[in-house]
């Protein structure tokens, strides 16, 4: 007797038991059930990359107000919303992001610009400027007087407040150790060979005693304001204009150099930076980390505002708009989604971190396609069409033919350099790496 | 400061974590609960199951190297879990399961089957008494609906389980075939003249003119390709989403009446009727395959639509079977067209008719009756090897017809049921274990509903319409035209090409001092080293890159130096070339001043090649540049004479030390005084003297 069985499918099993149910889904994973899977795969990365490009509309809000270039940004540490701007012309603006409103505006806040801003506890701001004095304001209060003044002898560079307590350096021809409470700085930091101008100084986010500052005669030197010296100064190839401590490796420093790079130094090993990150086709002016590390801005001499992957050195996201000139200040929001950048023509600029996320509400079906077309891009951005859709940006065209140019003379040194070396006698002189260039010598 | 590198240091990086000596495999506390806990499959560690990380050790890119090894064991768990899936499989295929040896299963009978398998999957066994002449039927993708034409014009398309009628048309003129697009909404009818596409309720939406006078017809389903084969010879392509005619290649085999595809790889199979079979891609005005198959008209051919197996090329659709009116059946295997796999003579008279199965069952209609045969008996030889031609391999089923001629066989994609077109209408029979049980709804569906079906041919428009070029180490038949659609580009015998490396690029950025040598120095040295930058690179050599210099001095030059170094680059690649060389140099005026100044340079050149090639190998270069004619000459021949002895004498001892590999030669010779010193007989002496102390 021979045993028949005949396939038959089960309808309860294949559709909605009730209206308005989902339809079952029934998978197979074998791939001759999928014919022409990856070439199917790869058409839809295609279409991903477009959509991606499609939606790339990086740009949110100008926040207008200052009657002159925007010098300086700051963020407050502990809110999503706040952030102060200076300008050039000694005006002064707490804004509020979300609402595009302004909390405080001083028009007056210090003679000349405003070259430094930070926020304090108990939403209180400090501000320093080329007029020789620090105020303390409280934008809480509605009031336009500042809450405190403390009076220096040169003109300020830079700001910084020691996170969680009464701290703030200074930058001007020294670093010097304020506290909130007393008028008269405590101390002085300096180097004894030096005679810099110090441009920037930045408290270390975890060691919260490390204070690095950087200066005009090409050096980056760090602090130990309990041991109250200079700790190691480096002299590098060009100086620097802007520089970061990472928020989650506290060894890391990012350094925004006018040699067009920005460099990621290991500070245990302060001989060459660990990564090179180059772009920019003019002097970078200033940089700031994304509160998650993996990421931070830049903006630039050449008009445009950069971000960049940690340990990525090359091809940035890059964002520029027709009126926007020199980017003087760049600030990552503090929850990594904004960028904002403040340039020569008065406006404080408010961009997506991702350029093409969409803002607002997204559904979980939407997410998951969302995530599913990243990753197919990811996947397959070795492809030719692919990876050149994703990658592809539209620069200006100044921008485009600098680099151009920029290329051009970097090969021709390169070649240079190679035949000068094919023409001495071998073994003379060893090609040096590009990382290895950019420190002169360490101090200690 | 201090505290601050004390702190850096106790977060390592990651590098310095791997750097470290690898950690044992056994950890304490996993060991120690594992006993009582099993983790679910999905979170257990599969690294072991994962491929080695020794495949890119070579990969001095420390960022690089990391991420392959990401991707490859991302690769290897995603297959180890692909493995795990088929448990998902919840369906069973039908069978027929023998209890005693002496049973066959060809022995059971249509009414036994349905008499056995119960009431609701006895349904598939159905006869349709129609008039009208032969007809051929065609099932959607899904399964769900069937659309059926007769020769005389009577065309339907149903929904087979619930018996929903969608049209029902009498188109009153020939019609030759008949398939669906890519659902049931739109089909296409070959008439006599043309080509004609229907919607679901039988409203004539478009008349083809391009295709004339069609036989038959076949959806290319991820193309959406309608491909068209008739009277006149040519087959046609055209796009069913944006209207255009792809293709069209005149075969040049004259009037063809049988297609089948490959859905696997999407390439057309026609069979023509001097028994020429040829497998046609859209984007080639020339056959990839052409196979003399029959010794008479090819009746029928159909492509292995086998899903459980894997194929080649990556894929199924491994086999091909064909039929001729000669009476005999053969199955290819399409990755070797030497030979068939298997032939046999088919009984009774009338055009046999064959068909695939989605599990590898091929159907053949022939005479008055249908025989089913299975897959591993199926494909191999004859266990006998001296019988090929006659005996047919073991029968699984058979089911005799009286209603002549039989004009076509469908299987029921997921279900095990076989649709036999007649001169009497349509019977479909069951053929148990034919179907593939489990189908995947992101694919076809045979219960989707309105909405499922809308959001499948978006799908399916939006897979399809898109720019796309092949970066395919494809075959060398396979043509780039820009001049063609982009998609139907995609069609190649190997669909697997897609996404893998493209071909080395031909502008290579060798200079030519590095490509001569390695060209002497054979593919064995490879050119990985001599890749230079294209910035680098002299000027002359950046301008060849970029295709800006003027290549015909440099050409002459180099023919020249092909005639003296005595053929070098014509040992493997066709003599024909060399030939056409030859003639072109002849043809050329000998005493061209270029020529002359280049055979002035040559004068006072020992040339290695021409030494070297006299006596069999080509390895060693010397050049002797001198200049002075009078003094040079006896040193010139003294050192050639040198480089001819050091030749031979180098050729002698390679030819010894190959006897002596061989075995010939012994290589030891004369026991001589100095072997006291050799190691094994100085250790007897050393024990000898140690005796003498003791």
């Amino acid at each position: 007797m021979v045993k028949i069985s005949v396939l038959q499918h089960d309808p309860s099993r294949h559709l909605a038991t009730r209206p308005g149910d989902p339809t079952p889904i029934s998978r197979n994973l074998n791939p001759n059930m999928h014919p022409f899977a990856r070439a199917r795969e790869r058409t839809r990365a295609v279409n991903a990359a477009k959509l991606d490009r499609l939606f790339a509309r990086p740009f949110v809000d100008a926040l207008e107000g200052h009657v002159d270039a925007v010098e300086v940004l700051a963020k407050q540490p502990d809110s999503l919303s706040t952030v102060a701007s200076g300008s050039w012309d000694g005006g002064l603006i707490v804004h509020n992001l979300p609402q595009r409103s302004r909390i405080l505006h001083v028009p007056q806040a210090h003679k000349g610009k405003v070259s430094g801003l930070c926020f304090a506890e108990n939403s209180r701001l400090l501000s320093c400027g080329v007029d020789r004095n620090v105020k303390l304001w409280n934008f809480d209060s509605q009031n336009d007087e500042p809450v405190n003044v403390f009076p220096g002898k040169a003109a300020f560079n830079s700001i910084d407040h020691q996170r969680s307590s009464q701290l703030f350096a200074t930058a001007s021809n020294l670093v010097q150790i304020w506290d909130e409470t007393k008028s008269a700085p405590i101390s002085n930091l300096t180097l004894p060979t030096s005679t810099e101008t110090v441009s920037s100084v930045r408290f270390n986010l975890s060691e919260t005693s490390i204070l690095a500052s950087i200066g005009s005669d090409r050096s980056f030197t760090l602090y130990d304001i309990r041991t109250g010296k200079a700790e190691r100064r480096v002299i590098m190839q060009m100086r620097s204009n802007a520089l970061a401590w990472s928020p989650t490796l506290p060894t890391s420093l990012l350094l925004a150099s006018e040699d067009h790079n920005l460099y990621t130094f290991d500070i245990r090993h302060l001989n060459a930076p660990n990564q090179i990150y180059k772009a920019h086709v003019a002097a970078v002016m200033s940089c700031d980390w994304s509160p998650t590390g993996t990421e931070f801005v830049s903006g630039g001499w050449d008009r445009t505002v950069r971000i960049w992957q940690t340990g990525q050195g090359h091809s940035p996201e890059v964002y520029h708009t027709k009126r926007m000139q020199r980017v003087t200040s760049t600030l990552f929001t503090t929850d990594a989604r904004f960028v904002l950048s403040g340039s020569d023509d008065g406006n404080v600029r408010i961009w997506k971190a991702k350029a093409s996320e969409r803002l607002g509400i997204v559904t979980a079906r939407e997410r998951a396609a969302i995530e599913y077309r990243q990753s197919l891009v990811d996947r397959w951005k070795m492809d030719k069409e692919v990876g050149r859709i994703a990658r592809q940006r539209h620069l200006p065209k100044p921008v485009y033919t600098a680099g151009k140019l920029k290329n051009t003379m970097l090969e021709a040194r390169r070649v240079k350099e190679e035949r000068r070396r094919k023409h001495t006698r071998a073994g003379e002189s060893k090609p040096t790496a590009e990382r290895k260039k950019v420190v002169i010598t360490e101090q200690s | 400061m201090d505290a601050l590198i004390a702190k850096g240091n106790a977060v390592h990086p990651l590098s310095h974590k791997n750097s470290k000596k690898p950690q044992k495999e056994t950890d304490n506390t996993l060991s120690s609960i594992v006993k009582n806990t099993s983790l679910p499959k999905s979170f257990q560690s599969l690294k072991h199951k994962a491929s080695s990380n020794n495949a890119h050790n070579h990969i001095a890119n420390k960022k690089l190297r990391t991420q392959l090894n990401r991707t490859s064991e991302h690769i290897a768990t995603s297959k180890a879990l692909l493995q795990d899936a088929e448990m998902l499989l919840l369906e069973d295929s039908g069978q027929m399961q023998l209890e005693d040896e002496m049973e066959r299963t060809w022995r059971v009978g249509q009414s036994e089957i349905s008499g056995s398998v119960g009431q609701e999957a006895a349904r598939g066994r159905k006869e349709w008494k129609l008039e009208g002449g032969p007809y051929r039927s065609r099932y959607t993708r899904n399964g769900r609906h069937l659309g059926i034409v007769g020769k005389m014009g009577h065309v339907a398309t149903f929904d087979w389980q619930t018996g929903q009628l969608h049209t029902e048309l009498q188109l009153g003129e020939t019609c030759r075939d008949f398939t669906f697009l890519h659902d049931h909404s739109h089909f296409a009818v070959a008439q006599k003249k043309y080509v004609f596409i229907y919607d679901r309720d039988g409203v004539e939406l478009h008349c083809l003119k391009a295709h004339i006078d069609p036989t038959r017809l076949e959806f290319l389903p991820y193309h959406w390709l309608l491909a068209s084969v008739g009277n006149p010879g040519y087959l046609k392509y055209q796009d069913t989403s944006t209207g255009q005619l792809v293709s069209s290649h005149r075969t040049k085999l004259g009037s063809c009446t049988t297609m089948a595809q490959n859905p696997f790889n999407a390439v057309i199979h026609l069979g023509h009727t001097n028994g020429v079979v040829t497998l046609w891609t859209p984007n080639m005005p020339d056959p990839a395959v052409r196979l003399l198959a029959h010794v008479g008209p090819v009746s029928c051919v159909s492509v292995d639509s086998d899903v459980t197996t894997n194929g080649g090329g990556g894929g199924g659709g491994r086999y091909m079977a064909t039929a001729g009116k000669d009476g005999t059946v053969k199955v290819w295997d399409c990755r070797n067209w030497k030979g068939c796999v298997r032939e046999w003579v088919v009984r009774g008279t009338g055009d046999p008719e064959v068909e695939w199965s989605q599990r590898g069952f091929l159907a053949v209609a022939s005479g008055g009756g249908v025989n089913v045969y299975t897959k591993p008996t199926l494909v191999e030889p004859h266990h006998n090897p001296r019988i090929t031609t006659t005996h047919q391999p073991p029968l699984y089923l058979t089911h005799p017809l009286p209603h002549r001629p039989l004009t076509s066989l469908r299987f029921c994609p997921f279900q095990d049921i076989l649709t036999i077109g007649h001169a009497r209408g349509l019977s479909s029979i069951l053929v148990p274990g034919a179907g593939e049980p489990n189908f995947d709804s992101g694919e076809a569906d045979p219960f989707e509903g309105k909405k499922g079906r809308r959001e499948r041919e978006v799908r399916g428009l939006l897979d399809k319409a898109n720019a796309c070029t092949c970066t395919g180490s494809c075959p060398s038949f396979f043509v780039l035209r820009s001049s063609f659609f982009i998609q139907p580009d995609m069609i190649t015998l190997d669909p697997s090409s897609i996404g893998t490396l493209a071909p080395p690029s031909k502008l290579t950025t060798t200079t030519s001092v590095t490509a001569v040598s390695s060209e002497l120095n054979s593919a064995a040295l490879g050119s990985a080293k001599s890749d230079i930058p294209y910035a680098r690179l002299p000027r002359y050599e950046r301008l060849r890159v970029s295709g800006k210099v003027d290549e015909e001095d440099d050409d002459e030059e180099d023919e020249d130096h092909d005639g003296d170094g005595g053929g070098r680059k014509g040992n493997g690649n066709g003599k024909k070339e060399d030939r056409e060389e030859r003639e072109k140099r002849k043809m050329r005026g000998k005493g061209k001043s270029l020529k002359r100044y280049l055979r002035k340079q040559r004068k006072n050149v020992v040339d290695p090649a021409a030494v070297s090639a006299s006596l069999g190998f080509g390895f060693l270069f010397c050049f002797f540049p001198e200049s002075s004619p009078g003094p040079g000459l006896p040193s010139r021949l003294l050192s050639f004479l040198a480089i001819r002895k050091k030749l031979e004498k180098q050729k002698e001892e390679r030819r010894i030390e190959k006897m002596v590999a061989i075995g010939r030669i012994e290589g030891e010779r004369k026991p001589s005084a100095l072997d006291r010193f050799k190691r094994g007989i100085r250790r007897g002496i050393e024990a000898k003297t140690k005796k003498v102390e003791g």
